[in-house]
């Protein structure tokens, strides 16, 4: 498999940080102009367009928040820092960059790790 | 084969690196597991059944120290032992040593096998802590050890970058300030030999340092100015303390802010969600300055200037004597630690190597003068005859699976490992046994492969001759595939007045699938006008037929009633289509103008069959079957001509019971009619296939020819790629016969064409004159005659890029209407 070098695309994770942050305060909000939809826009931009061309298409990128997903040493798609006393039960607790992940065809990497802070459930 | 060492290793106290050298450069190698990194925390984390080295060792350091081991390089040569609490047995710090140099051969990608390396250790280390080194690389499997200080490797990777001269002799020093110890080294040379005079330290100062110092000077003081809280710097710092969490939160954001600090002078640090006391949203923008921050370090950057201050008393030197300071670590890089350290001292900064990675490469340089003293023979391999027998679904709906292997052979003293190719997953290093069982968490809705790998307890690899594990998430078990491709009937654009189909998921998709596509409509639709409309018609079947062969299985139309207001023509209608696992199909029509979403949900049950559509589709369909056969007949293609005339019986009977048939007719004749219509238009369809099929193959290899020849002259490397792609899979899109599939890789070619044409001198003078022509018609006259006088000179000057932008220009001056008008059936297409 290509292993494409992430590094040109700063920008772009950079922008991608941005929509998840303005989807994350839209949770928040009840408004009424739907601009959860030209936020979904330009995911799926992200996502099937902006990379594309003829010969090779449906390459792109997504991120995914993993909030309240499990956590433990194995995983390697995030970057964790650990609060409280106890690391058995980890859950992720706070995000502070999603997980960016290069989607080409079927298959994905990881194009940026997510950041965040985990904690015991227990 | 080789004969010297040629590979590296600076074996940090809380980072490692290891590097090789190739014909005259050194790489370092990347962290596998960690992109973009090439460096590897000096952390070993065992849990029961694993071992961890690395990174997510490092996560887990401070907060289960009795099984996570870091920093123990401080500790070589003693007889002091760490105790691992959850495998009961005590590690000294050359086993663990051992397991970062073990990881670190994971790194090599080069193929190389690994029995002779150099490995450098700090200039404060006496012999005793040299041979506990030696030792950890021989635990490791390196059969040579070859010991170097580190202020020499950093030294040596000056000295290379430098190439063109010897250094000459005299005094320089070495300080190299990491991510947590601080080491300077007085280095002298003569003669050419290099040796460390004198070094200092400290193992507790480095940039988390400073991470923690802005988060606790900076950051909680002005929260709690704002807000109101209980000894809010105690209330993060503990781990019971209500805001831990938010406080590793802030030391990340703490140590973004550092590195930009770096560049810029001032960064901002966003503290939100969180509560105060009184239950006050937090919600704050925290500005550094470059100017806080450097007073916020300078204590201990005076504590290293200090250090370098008694090394020179008691070695009588003075600044004079020291030709330069060369910077290593990664805090070196903050600006203000070069600017001080030089300005107190009055000795030159020398910060042209990378410090991140500077005894690395110097261990590499240092190698490859090292010959290897192993002799061939003496390296003899054990033969280890191992075979996994494997099984695991290959396809999971859950968020991981289970994989399950019986290992045959002797497993006494091997390992494996378990890696995501995605670079998501590494199961650590697990002691093989008879029966291995692991979940593997998968990503949703991807392939997802791993790789098992069998080392031996020298971390050499183990040849299984395992395939790669590949687990289908969200396939198969009851995602059910897609019988039949489904497409979207568009306007034709390279065929005016006609449609054609467009494919939105492909045959075999699995189920349940959503797409969304946004087009440009190609029409108005005025309000309150009914016969404005836009079609979003759904097929099933075969993306290279003709819209009317296949089912139509979901329909919406959009008329000038129902929109509430004017939509412009070019203004985008957004279509959504879902089918869910159950086949239904949910079909929305969202115009962006008026902020409105049409929705249908379609039941593969209930074909819903919409009586204007259907009558406009045999009427189309009459008028089409008219012109093949006449065509058929001018071409003298009597089998095809007389095969369409049987259909013209069948396609009249048709028409004629579509022209009675009532808007609200309640009857199943609509169906009926409907099915009989597909069947026409399929025959249809394969009569006149070989026709469509012929004339798409010559334009294709005729464009391909043009292409070709255009590249050859002018093409640039990008153009030639993606041309010789085209072609490698020529014999592929061949072979599926359908004309669309080989008009689209013929529509290739022709971008192709236009972007060669459109720097080639000729093509873009055709182009000027030509608009020449068309002056008369273009909207801004005063402007464009500028640009006409601006062509004009380029031309003169043989500037083309000029030349190109005023074409581009002049296009734009164009009137919109004059470059198309068609009628349009669909409202929008490609």
């Amino acid at each position: 498999m290509m292993e494409p070098n992430f590094k040109q695309y700063k920008a772009y994770f950079e922008l991608l940080d941005q929509l998840f942050e303005i989807e994350r305060k839209l949770e928040n909000i009840e408004e009424t102009n739907s601009i959860s939809r030209n936020l979904n826009k330009m995911k799926d931009i992200f996502e099937t367009n902006l990379f594309s061309s003829s010969t090779s298409s449906d390459i792109g990128f997504t991120y995914h928040n993993p909030i309240g997903e499990p956590y433990n040493e194995t995983r390697l798609d995030v970057e964790a820092s650990i609060a409280g006393n106890s690391t058995e039960n980890l859950v992720i607790k706070e995000v502070i960059k999603p997980i960016i992940r290069y989607k080409s065809g079927g298959s994905t990497l990881i194009a940026r790790k997510g950041v965040v802070v985990v904690e015991s459930k227990n | 084969m080789e004969n010297t060492i040629n590979i590296g290793i600076d074996l940090g106290t809380t980072n490692s690196a290891i590097a090789k050298f190739v014909k005259g450069d050194v790489i370092v190698f990347n962290n596998p597991l960690d992109y973009g990194r090439s460096t590897l925390p000096s952390v070993v984390y065992y849990k029961k059944d694993r071992i961890v080295v690395g990174n997510k060792a490092k996560e887990y350091l401070e907060r289960d120290p009795k099984n996570v081991v870091g920093l123990f390089k401080r500790k070589m040569g003693t007889s002091e032992s760490f105790q691992i609490k959850s495998i009961n047995e005590s590690k000294t710090p050359v086993d663990l040593s051992a397991q970062v140099l073990k990881e670190l051969k994971t790194f090599v990608n080069t193929g190389d096998t690994l029995e002779s390396i150099v490995i450098t250790i700090p200039a404060s280390f006496d012999s005793i802590q040299s041979n506990a080194t030696k030792e950890a690389g021989k635990q490791a499997g390196f059969k040579q050890v070859v010991l170097l200080q580190e202020p020499i490797a950093a030294s040596l990777a000056y000295a290379n970058m430098k190439k063109s001269k010897e250094l000459t002799d005299g005094n320089w020093l070495v300080y190299d300030l990491g991510g947590g110890t601080f080491d300077v080294a007085l280095v002298r040379i003569k003669d050419g030999e290099m040796k460390v005079i004198d070094h200092e330290g400290d193992n507790f100062l480095g940039g988390s340092d400073f991470d923690r110092l802005i988060v606790e000077k900076l950051i909680i003081p002005k929260i709690s100015e704002q807000y109101t809280f209980d000894d809010l710097e105690n209330q993060m710092k503990s781990a019971s303390g209500k805001y831990n969490a938010k406080y590793y939160s802030l030391l990340n954001q703490a140590e973004e802010a550092k590195i930009r600090l770096s560049a810029v002078s001032s960064a901002e640090i966003i503290v939100e969600r969180m509560k105060d006391e009184e239950g006050n949203e937090v919600d704050m923008e925290i500005t550094i300055t470059k100017s806080e921050f450097n007073d916020l370090i300078k204590d201990s950057i005076d504590g290293t200037i200090d250090m370098i201050k008694t090394i020179l008393t008691r070695n009588s030197l003075t600044s004079n004597d020291v030709q330069f300071n060369l910077m290593v670590g990664g805090s070196t890089f903050i600006p203000f630690v070069r600017q001080r350290v030089e300005e107190v001292l009055q000795i030159p900064a020398n910060c042209e190597i990378d410090p991140t990675t500077a005894v690395a490469i110097g261990a590499a340089y240092y190698a490859a003068t090292k010959p290897k003293e192993i002799s061939k023979d003496s390296s003899e391999k054990k033969q280890y005859s191992i075979s996994i027998k494997a099984s695991y679904n290959k396809a999971s709906k859950e968020t991981d699976e289970l994989f399950a292997a019986r290992i045959k052979g002797n497993t006494e003293g091997l390992f494996y490992k378990i890696v995501r190719q995605d670079g998501g997953f590494d199961s650590g290093l697990k002691e093989l046994s008879e029966r291995i069982n692991e979940d593997l968490p998968l990503v949703e809705n991807a392939y997802n492969f791993f790789t098992l790998t069998v080392y031996d307890n020298q971390n050499n690899v183990i040849e299984t001759g395992i395939e790669p594990i590949g687990i289908n998430s969200g396939f198969g078990i009851s995602g059910q595939p897609l019988p039949e491709d489904i497409c979207l009937e568009v306007d034709d654009y390279d065929n005016p007045g006609q449609t054609r189909l467009a494919l939105i998921f492909e045959r075999n998709s699995v189920l349940p699938t959503k797409r969304t596509l946004t087009f440009p409509i190609n029409k108005p639709i005025l309000k309150g006008n009914e016969s404005d409309r836009l079609w979003i018609n759904v097929y099933e079947g075969p993306q290279t037929s003709l819209p009317e062969a296949n089912k139509l299985i979901g329909v919406i139309e959009i008329s000038g009633k129902q929109v509430s207001r004017d939509i412009a023509k070019g203004s985008d209608l957004e279509i959504a289509i879902m089918i869910s696992e159950s086949r239904d199909v949910t079909v929305s029509g969202y115009l962006n103008m008026s902020d409105q979403e049409f929705k249908n949900v379609f039941n593969p049950k209930e074909r819903d069959t919409n009586i204007t559509l259907l009558k406009g589709q045999v009427t189309d369909l009459s008028s089409k079957l008219d012109e093949e056969i006449e065509l058929a007949t001018e071409k003298e293609d009597y089998e095809t001509a007389s095969a369409l005339s049987k259909v013209k019986k069948e396609m009249e009977a048709v028409a004629d019971e579509a022209e009675s048939l009532t808007d609200d007719d309640v009857t199943d004749k609509r169906y009926q009619l409907e099915d009989k219509k597909r069947k026409i238009a399929q025959k249809i369809d394969s009569a006149t296939k070989n026709k469509r099929l012929q004339k798409a193959t010559d334009y294709y290899y005729e464009t391909k020819a043009a292409c070709e020849e255009l590249i050859e002259n002018s093409g640039n490397d990008h153009e030639r790629k993606t041309f010789n792609d085209i072609v490698s899979q020529e014999s592929a899109f061949m072979a599926t016969k359908s004309p669309l599939k080989i008009q689209e890789k013929s529509d290739e070619f022709h971008s192709i064409i236009g972007q060669i044409r459109w720097r080639t001198p000729d093509f873009l003078k055709g182009i000027f004159g030509s608009l020449l022509n068309d002056q008369a018609k273009m909207n801004d006259q005063s402007q464009a005659k500028s640009l006409i006088d601006a062509g004009n000179f380029a031309i003169e000057s043989q500037n083309w890029d000029r030349l190109r932008e005023i074409n581009f220009g002049l296009l734009d001056l164009l009137p919109r209407g004059s470059k198309e008008d068609i009628t349009t059936k669909i409202g929008f297409g490609l």
